[in-house]
């Protein structure tokens, strides 16, 4: 306690009690929930972080965040063999009682919903307070102090289930800093959240680090929303802690023009997340000289990509689904839908973007004929040859295994086994086949659901926020399968809060507001039009434009290829798919070096990428 | 709720609604006043002076009372609905009783060699108004004591047991939503699955695939709320302690008291003329009505609370 550090790892190394063997079968031996297979342990790691100070732990899927974070708090301590020192609060972790653990250690999870054990707002706070056998009336302040300090007293005495996620992320935070813990560890607490709830969690932990001077420490894939707030940027990448400091966060009072563009905050914010991996970057340095008008342009750029490819199918296609004046709602409550029209193109990528509670998913929900209108038409051409991504994956999966579950509507939709060895190359999980789906991590199973549908050929492909939790690179695989699937002719409608997504995929934007389509407008005028919908400049966009320009690049020998090639379309075919499935293999593999390696990727995609390039190119 | 009135014509009966469950409302919240031990010995006494005073004078007398009380709490629409189907309940018991129990010495009809007597045909619809009664009542006493009162007054007494009702509480409506959501899934799948009406044995599969992913995906869940509960302590100290919102004052002992003293009353006085009375072989022993005079009062102390506490609302 007398020490000035929180938390101090000394040649702390951590490694899983045996390798798991997937192609045995072996997969279904577990680890505790949320630690996936794929990481083989840490360390060794030195990494010290003083009190008061708030660590942003970066890292790529798989890299040990989690085990890292889980080390620190001994009741859910990862199962394993450990060298090194773990002090925390300057004693080493086994010394910790599990009562003293509980009290100093907080840990907030990434799931706003299954986190959540009692059935009232009121006694989840209550519930950590009631297990360390804390006295009714210090109870009640200490609940009455928090509760006041996260503004929840309007919803306290509400049901957790009427709550939306971002109020259940706060709960989930206010009910550990309930019991006063001196280190507050979150494990990707805002992957969960639409943009605007995760910037209201944000604030509310920068308050609790500022205001409180409670230690905090965030592992997350997307550090782009939480740098402004954080002091130092730790790095996790083979298995080692790189830190550095942060300049310019808040804090120090140096971002005065923070509120007025938040495309700047995002790229120096952007920038700042580069820093500590390498020196020169092309597209980074772009970005950070760039004033809005660039932005703008780099933002059309990934716009026209596929507005020529939709501007063809479009050309020739009528209306794919047609809703007029639908009214909408569940049980006898208010109004989800008032009054809605709205019309998509056949051969369209067509995105509805709106805030949390205005209707997408009900939207989706009554275009896929699961729910029917109140009132209004709502025509769907496309209905029998449809496909719906839920928001959860988990919702699709009934099978044990990866291969099983891609292999479940082979016979009804009839599709071949190549067609799944292809689809399991794009998505990276050929080494997973025997996996069962439940111990792949989030990015991975939003895949092999995204996957599971596109076997089934649909014409209309609904999606229910693709990219929620997901990281740059996965990101990025989706929208490639996404953009794939439309190339070749299918309608997709996706909702999304994930603007920098949607700008780079869609063709076409629809903004839902009070139940209404506010607008529908191309992709490119869209954003050029709004203040606040502006799509940021996050590891997405450049993962994107990284891609984009090396395509760019590429060009000149692609069309020697192209005009070789020209004769024979179904090799060029097989190539293409070999290639952009090494490509997307590549993407995951390389994922966060990809932006730093912009040159040397530039060389291996022109090898063997540019798919999307060549098909571009087709009559 | 204005709006949606406005807009479509099932708005209009979803306002009448309202208005009659916040009539209802007004009296219930009076009864928030009161720590829930004093709701639940009242309705605990009720119950078991009703049930068990079989008389037919009592159990009518409980009867009226439980559908006044039902019109004081929930509203005399929803009670009126409720009868529709309670009333036959009462006829088909009054009936069938004298087929089973042939006692009693009127005899009013034969069927083939079964006698049917008047005093058996009195005993069934005895039986019968005694058990709406005290289905009312119970529907009463669910609408003032809500679960999370019960399961307040568990987390004083016996804090895990209070902990499991209130995990159940939350589990049974997230296993509903996420029921929704994977059958929603699957049925908008059509590109997986031609689009035809399903035989019965196809519906049973599919209703066995959506439970088995349904646990899957709890069990899953339940493994993250086990971490989030050794996170938070679970289990750290000896004992647990519970965060009590509603403390039990010298004003709730009062009408504690007060109540015990009627329900004494009553129960002895209904015990005396349930002891004097017969039904068989003839009605015989009925007291004087006065007797009932004390459980007639205890039925009517909800009023008098509700038109208490309004009094005295109003006053200010």
């Amino acid at each position: 306690m007398s020490s000035e550090l929180a938390l101090e790892l000394r040649e702390f190394c951590f490694s899983y009690p045996e390798p798991p063997d997937d192609q045995d079968g072996s997969s279904d031996l577990r680890k505790g929930a949320g630690e996936r297979l794929e990481t083989a342990g840490v360390g060794p790691i030195n990494w010290c972080v003083s009190h008061g100070e708030f660590h942003v732990l970066t890292g790529g899927t798989g890299s040990g965040k989690t085990t890292l974070l889980r080390s620190c708090k001994p009741s859910i301590a990862p199962v394993g063999r450990r060298s090194g020192d773990l002090l925390v609060l300057g004693q080493p972790i086994e010394h910790l009682s599990c009562f003293e653990a509980a009290a100093r250690i907080g840990y907030v999870a990434q799931s706003p919903e299954s986190q959540m054990v009692c059935d009232t707002v009121w006694r989840e706070m209550a519930f950590g307070l009631e297990n360390v056998g804390v006295a009714p009336d210090v109870m009640h302040r200490r609940v009455a102090e928090v509760a006041h300090f996260f503004g929840i007293e309007p919803w306290f005495r509400r049901r957790v289930d009427e709550l939306s996620g971002g109020q259940r992320q706060v709960l989930a935070l206010a009910s550990t800093l309930a019991l006063r813990p001196s280190v507050l560890l979150l494990d990707e607490p805002t992957s969960q959240l639409d943009p605007i709830a995760e910037k209201t969690f944000l604030h509310a932990l920068f308050r609790v680090n500022r205001e409180l001077g409670m230690t905090v420490v965030v592992a997350t894939h997307s550090p782009e929303a939480m740098l402004p707030y954080a002091t130092h940027l730790a790095h996790l990448a083979d298995g080692r802690v790189c830190v550095r400091r942060v300049e310019g966060s808040v804090s120090e009072g140096s971002r005065g023009a923070f509120g007025n563009c938040p495309e700047t905050a995002c790229t120096a914010a952007a920038s700042a997340v580069s820093a500590p991996l390498a020196a020169t970057r092309v597209v980074v340095a772009t970005h950070a000289d760039a004033d809005a008008s660039d932005v703008a342009t780099t933002h059309a750029v990934g716009v026209t990509t596929h507005t020529d490819v939709a501007s063809r199918a479009v050309s020739t296609c009528a209306d794919a689904i047609i809703c007029r004046d639908v009214y909408m709602r569940y049980d006898q409550s208010d109004f989800v839908l008032r009054g809605l029209d709205l019309r998509v193109l056949e051969g369209s990528v067509h995105a509805l973007i709106g805030g949390n509670g205005c209707g997408k998913t009900t939207l989706l929900h009554t275009v896929a004929h699961i729910v029917r209108p109140v009132r209004g038409r709502v025509e769907n051409r496309l209905h029998d040859s449809q496909a719906l991504l839920p928001q959860n994956p988990k919702a699709l999966f009934v099978c044990d295994t990866v291969l099983d579950e891609l292999r479940e509507w082979q016979r009804s939709a009839g599709y071949s086994d190549a067609a799944i060895d292809k689809m399991l190359a794009s998505i990276g999980l050929t080494h997973r086949v025997s996996a069962h789906p439940y111990d792949l991590s989030g990015g991975q199973q939003q895949l092999l659901a995204l996957a599971k549908l596109l076997l089934t050929n649909p014409s209309l492909l609904l999606l229910d926020e693709p990219t929620k939790g997901l990281d740059a690179p996965t990101k990025l695989l989706v929208a490639t399968l996404i953009a794939k699937r439309a190339r070749s002719g299918a309608t997709v409608l996706l909702a999304t809060h994930d603007l920098s997504f949607a700008a780079r995929i869609a063709d076409t934007i629809t903004l839902l507001f009070d139940g209404q389509n506010a607008c529908t407008q191309p992709a490119a005028d869209f954003f050029s039009d709004n203040l606040f919908y502006c799509p940021p400049v996050d590891e997405l966009a450049r993962l994107w434009d990284a891609r984009t320009a090396a395509a760019a690049v590429a060009d000149g020998t692609e069309d020697h290829a192209v005009a070789d090639g020209a004769e024979d379309h179904t090799a060029a075919d097989g190539v293409e798919d070999r290639a952009a499935a090494a490509d997307n293999a590549q993407v995951v593999e390389e994922g966060y070096r990809l932006a730093e390696e912009h040159a040397a990727t530039c060389e291996r995609v022109s090898m063997c990428g540019c798919a999307g390039n060549r098909e571009k190119e087709r009559p | 709720m204005l709006c949606s009135g406005a807009t479509l014509s099932s708005g209009a009966r979803d306002m009448q609604r309202s208005a009659f469950s916040d009539a209802g409302r007004g009296a219930c919240a009076c009864f928030d006043v009161l720590h829930p031990v004093v709701s639940l010995v009242y309705w605990l006494v009720l119950l078991l002076v009703g049930m068990l005073s079989f008389q037919p004078v009592v159990t009518a007398l409980f009867f009226a009372i439980s559908l006044a009380q039902g019109a004081l709490i929930r509203g005399g629409r929803e009670v009126a609905r409720s009868l529709a189907w309670q009333l036959p309940l009462v006829a088909v018991i009054a009936v069938v009783n004298p087929l089973f129990s042939a006692s009693g010495s009127t005899e009013l009809f034969r069927i083939g060699f079964r006698a049917v007597y008047a005093e058996s045909l009195l005993y069934g619809a005895c039986m019968g108004f005694a058990l709406v009664g005290m289905l009312i009542t119970f529907a009463n006493a669910a609408r003032v004591l809500s679960a999370d009162k019960v399961m307040q007054l568990f987390g004083g007494v016996a804090p895990v047991v209070g902990l499991m009702l209130s995990m159940t509480m939350k589990l049974v409506p997230q296993l509903v939503r996420q029921g929704r959501v994977i059958d929603s899934a699957q049925r908008a799948c059509t590109s997986a699955r031609p689009h035809r009406t399903l035989g019965r044995r196809e519906r049973m599969r599919d209703a066995f695939r959506l439970s088995s992913v349904l646990l899957g995906w709890s069990m899953e869940d339940s493994l993250t709320t086990a971490d989030a509960m050794k996170a938070r302590g679970w289990g750290a100290a000896k004992r647990r302690t519970a965060y009590v919102r509603e403390r039990f004052r010298t004003a709730d002992a009062l009408v504690l008291v007060a109540l015990l003293i009627v329900a004494a009353a009553a129960a002895l006085m209904c015990w005396q003329v349930c002891r004097a009375f017969s039904f068989y072989p003839v009605v015989s022993g009925i007291e004087p009505v006065w007797y009932c005079v004390p459980f007639a009062l205890y039925g009517a102390l909800p009023f008098l609370w509700v038109a208490g506490v309004k009094t005295k609302e109003h006053a200010l």
